[in-house]
């Protein structure tokens, strides 16, 4: 491990942006991919990674393009987050103009509400949100992310005024947990990890899950199934520098490809908790250019836009 | 009794030589690290988070524990000798104890630390062990206005006790809360104070501050009035250890120091700085001595840095039995439990008491190991002052510069380090109190989320701040603090 | 933190020795500018928010208006005749009087790594800055201070770097 945390090796081959801090769920995407397809042997080469974080990655993103475009190896971690924050930043970056070579995993959304809650179903809930929008408090992750949107998309779905809804956003996942049970707020959206354990405690309850289907490690209603076609999720995936040569191109694509069949990356998801997702290529990049627009149409409709 | 049980397989798991081994090496490492400015326990531990990949869950937690214990002692000496406090939690302790080691008292001052830091984690730990449970349930029932108060009451008394004159007192603090808003808005995504600088948009970090303030101001200072030979006036003969009366008015701080600490450091958003804050100004308080404060008083070195490891100790009650992060450290730690795919919660005591309890055994073998690992060599770290004056701040600054170069190697930070410690050198010079400026940058962002939490969920209706019993009180003793002393100045006037 | 707290008492008129108390109103109007800044950044912000009654720019306006306020106060205080002691530190005194070059170099030495970071590396960065420091502190011996610091610089270099610290090529300009 010591060999791929080395910086300023001679012969390093690729170089990975990893737009976030030390530490985080992007971090560790990009270093474990990697090191799973090193230990699959799927690539042999060194690898030399950057931790550029802030914004939601937009500016590790805009460095990488200022440093890589026209590079024949270089790769970027990014995430769903980016799609909303380029958006709230008003970055310049574009994201078509990147190659996009996979998308890797996905977390989907579910929405709580304290265990002994009036809301028994996801329909309770948007009633009550119909009903009185500024009474019911939701919380969740910071503004524009993934947990917003799928309040607002939900909200759309049921007929309520985006415009109105009271979201507040809070610093963690465990301090919406604690708003929820405490009191001050009336539910909460987050990543399925952080809820599951206190919904097991019996402290809150999961009314949905913003799944296209039935997952296995919650078994709760999916958001279709309740009435409300929403689906989204906070995936991560990876880009290639723009205007990267054709042939390396392909490589990347085939490479993630390979990695997303192979034994290690496999045991990777399973200790992680991620869930699998792969889309490569140019699909990948039809799903992004698709999720920008998706994504933009809701942040404006919530006021969050211009 | 049934705590105690586990506790004991804890430690036959603990005790093994392969996992002494370990917390030995995360003690020396911990140590080690945290000697050098700005680098604090989280950063330390996440810098060996990458170890977690190649060592066993259990190893590699004993060995955090060390690496946690050993990071905050270190920081303490770094505060106390050359007056760089590597990590918010250990401020206070540079208040009082650089001027104890300036005033030939250095070794006094990093005993009664390092003892003290061995008293509190002990206690603390017993308390973590029995009373775990208990104490993360009493976290849930904390809302938004009870923290806005507390952070309120730390604000009126910071600013208050502080320095000379109030006005400078308040002038640091704001200067603290308007550095605390820079930076995109996460509850709206507005960009605040940032001018277009992308840099600035995750906000100043906290290290940067820290260092440019302490480190980079001091150099500035001392430097524009140092003159050959009066530094070297401090030699280690007068570097006598406790005294019979300093252990005497350590021991009260100390115990102080810990009840405030291990609470306050279970609760979410806790941390380290309120308790030890809130311990030096009881301390002062209470002190008899209360004039030596601000010129080596040993009760400002005690009561606070118990009050540091306690609510280290503390902030594994959350994370160990909710997995809730409270701090920076603890978040990095949550990190490490992830890594080998554990989810902290109170399933982890079941599914894998031999880790848990372990790694509290391990707890109170680190700190036995770190006491006497470190008291022999308070004498060795108190040598660092004899190295002759010149090349000692020339190596302060190279370390500093590290800190903040290592932390996300950005030039805005070392822009951003320039100007702050100009302003630390402003500082000094017209006598304005350095910590409320940190106290504003930390607290203040804490007390905007819960401000706006509270209102938001109340739908505005002001009166939700002091509707919790407990915020009403401690809005109250903030007015208190603010009006009292102007009240009793009147009364004096016309008596 | 606090030297003679007794001083603090506002005094009248004219210090205590002979010589009249300086006057540092520049103190007072630079608080007051750093809390302008702060409000003219509020200008884009939102004072108020839906829900919550206070937006992004509440607590903007809350630091800057409270430093203007604060300034004007410390002016009052400054015509006053506020006496302003300069902390006691290590290896100096409040009584000194600020020796600007020595100020100077020290400053060097710190804004130098803003240029020569990224170009010339962590370790020659931090062995120039280490000998203008030492320098400001009235060592004589630069070559040896050049040495020291280079020493310093890339061990530091390189025990943080195999640590995992991201601290930038050896010798950027070289390639490595």
């Amino acid at each position: 491990m010591f060999a791929a945390l080395a910086t300023g090796t001679a012969h390093a081959q690729v170089s990975v942006m990893l737009p976030a801090n030390p530490g985080g769920g992007w971090d560790g995407t990009g270093r474990q991919a990697m090191q799973a397809m090193i230990d699959a042997g799927i690539y042999t080469g060194g690898v030399n990674f950057t931790n550029t974080g802030g914004a939601g990655g937009t500016i590790g993103l805009a460095e990488f393009q200022n440093a890589q475009t026209g590079k024949a190896d270089a790769l970027a971690i990014f995430g769903a987050i980016t799609v909303g924050a380029i958006d709230m930043n008003k970055s310049p970056i574009v994201l078509a103009d990147f190659r996009p070579i996979a998308r890797l995993t996905t977390e989907y959304d579910v929405i709580a509400v304290k265990a002994d809650s009036p809301y028994q179903t996801l329909a309770d809930f948007v009633a009550a949100l119909k009903a009185d929008p500024g009474a019911v408090a939701v919380g969740g992750g910071s503004a524009g992310g993934v947990d917003q949107i799928a309040l607002a998309l939900l909200a759309q779905a049921g007929g309520v005024d985006v415009h109105a809804l009271n979201y507040i956003p809070q610093a963690s996942g465990a301090e919406t947990v604690t708003g929820i049970i405490n009191g001050t707020l009336a539910a909460g959206f987050s990543g399925v990890s952080e809820f599951t354990q206190f919904a097991e405690q019996g402290r809150i309850r999961i009314l949905g899950i913003t799944a296209a289907e039935r997952q296995a490690s919650v078994d709760v209603p999916t958001f279709k199934e309740a009435g409300f076609d929403v689906e989204i999720g906070n995936w991560r995936g990876v880009l290639g520098s723009p205007d990267m040569p054709e042939d390396n191109y392909q490589t990347w694509v085939e490479n993630f490809k390979k990695l997303n069949d192979s034994d290690q990356w496999h045991k990777v998801l399973e200790t992680q908790g991620w869930a699998q997702n792969y889309l490569g290529g140019a699909e990948f990049g039809t799903f992004i250019a698709d999720e920008t627009t998706r994504i933009g149409t809701v942040l404006k409709d919530a006021g969050l836009v211009e | 009794m049934q705590s105690f049980e586990l506790l004991l397989q804890g430690f036959s798991v603990a005790l093994q030589p392969t996992n002494l081994m370990w917390a030995l090496l995360g003690s020396v490492l911990g140590t080690a690290i945290g000697v050098l400015p700005g680098i604090g326990p989280a950063l330390t531990i996440a810098l060996l988070l990458p170890v977690t990949i190649s060592v066993a869950p259990t190893s590699a937690f004993i060995m955090f524990a060390g690496v946690l214990y050993g990071a905050m002692y270190g920081g303490s000496t770094t505060s106390i000798l050359i007056n760089t406090p590597g990590e918010a939690g250990s401020m206070m302790t540079a208040l009082e104890g650089n001027k104890m080691a300036r005033a030939g008292r250095g070794a006094a001052a990093l005993a009664t630390a390092a003892i003290g830091s061995f008293v509190a984690g002990t206690i603390a730990t017993i308390l973590l062990t029995f009373a775990a449970p208990f104490i993360a349930e009493i976290a849930f029932y904390f809302k938004p206005a009870d923290y806005f108060a507390l952070i309120i009451l730390a604000f009126t008394s910071v600013a208050v006790v502080m320095g000379t004159s109030r006005v400078r007192g308040f002038i640091a603090l704001f200067l603290g809360l308007g550095l605390g808003v820079v930076g995109i808005d996460k509850m709206t995504g507005a960009a605040r104070l940032t001018f277009g600088v992308s840099g600035l948009f995750d906000g100043i970090h906290l290290t940067v501050v820290l260092v440019s303030l302490f480190a980079v101001g001091e150099i500035l200072y001392v430097a524009s009035r140092y003159r050959p030979g009066v530094g070297d006036v401090i030699t280690l003969k007068g570097q006598a250890w406790m005294t019979k009366e300093d252990w005497k008015r350590s021991w009260k701080p100390w115990l102080r120091g810990t009840a405030l600490g291990f609470p306050m450091g279970a609760l979410p958003a806790g941390g380290s700085e309120i308790p030890t804050m809130l311990s030096y100004t009881l301390e002062k308080k209470l002190s008899k001595h209360s004039e030596q404060f601000g010129h080596g008083a040993i009760e400002g070195v005690a009561g606070p840095e118990a009050a540091n490891n306690a609510a280290a100790a503390g902030m594994l009650v959350p994370l160990l039995t909710l997995g809730l992060p409270t701090s920076a450290t603890a978040a990095v730690l949550l990190a490490a439990f992830q890594n080998y795919g554990l989810q902290p919660g109170p399933f982890l005591f079941t599914s894998n008491p031999e880790l848990i309890w372990g790694l509290i055994a391990s707890l109170y073998i680190g700190n036995v190991m770190l006491l006497v690992l470190n008291l022999p060599l308070v004498g060795i770290w108190v040598k660092l002052l004899l190295i002759p004056r010149p090349q000692l701040y020339a190596g302060i600054l190279v370390f500093a510069m590290i800190g903040i170069w290592g932390l996300s190697g950005q030039v805005i930070d070392l822009i951003v380090m320039v100007t702050i410690g100009i302003v630390g050198y402003v500082m000094r010079v017209y006598d304005f109190p350095i910590a409320p400026v940190l106290i504003g940058l930390i607290l203040g962002p804490m007390a905007e989320v819960q401000l706006r939490t509270a209102l938001a969920a109340a739908q505005g209706n002001p009166l939700v701040l002091a509707s919790t019993p407990l915020s009403a009180i401690m809005l109250t003793i903030a007015v208190l603090f603010l009006l009292v002393p102007f009240v009793l100045k009147r009364l004096k006037a016309n008596a | 933190m606090s030297n003679n707290p007794e001083t603090s008492l506002p005094q009248t008129g004219t210090g205590d020795g002979a010589r009249a108390a300086p006057r540092p109103w520049w103190l007072g109007l630079c608080v007051i500018a750093l809390g302008c800044v702060c409000l003219y950044g509020t200008s884009t912000l939102a004072q108020g928010a839906r829900y919550a009654g206070i937006g992004p720019g509440l607590f903007v306006t809350i630091a800057g208006g409270g430093l203007v306020i604060l300034g004007v106060m410390l002016l009052v205080q400054i015509a006053r005749g506020e006496q302003f002691e300069a902390q006691d530190a290590e290896d100096a005194t409040g009584d000194e009087k600020a020796n600007p070059v020595a100020l100077g170099t020290a400053l060097v030495a710190v804004i130098l790594p803003i240029f020569t970071m990224n170009p010339l590396g962590l370790p020659i960065t931090a062995m120039l800055s280490f000998t203008l420091v030492a320098r400001a502190f009235a060592s004589r011996k630069p070559l040896l201070d050049l040495v020291y610091g280079a020493v310093l610089g890339s061990a530091a270099w390189f025990l943080f770097t195999r640590l995992g610290l991201q601290l930038g090529g050896f010798l950027p300009f070289a390639g490595f």
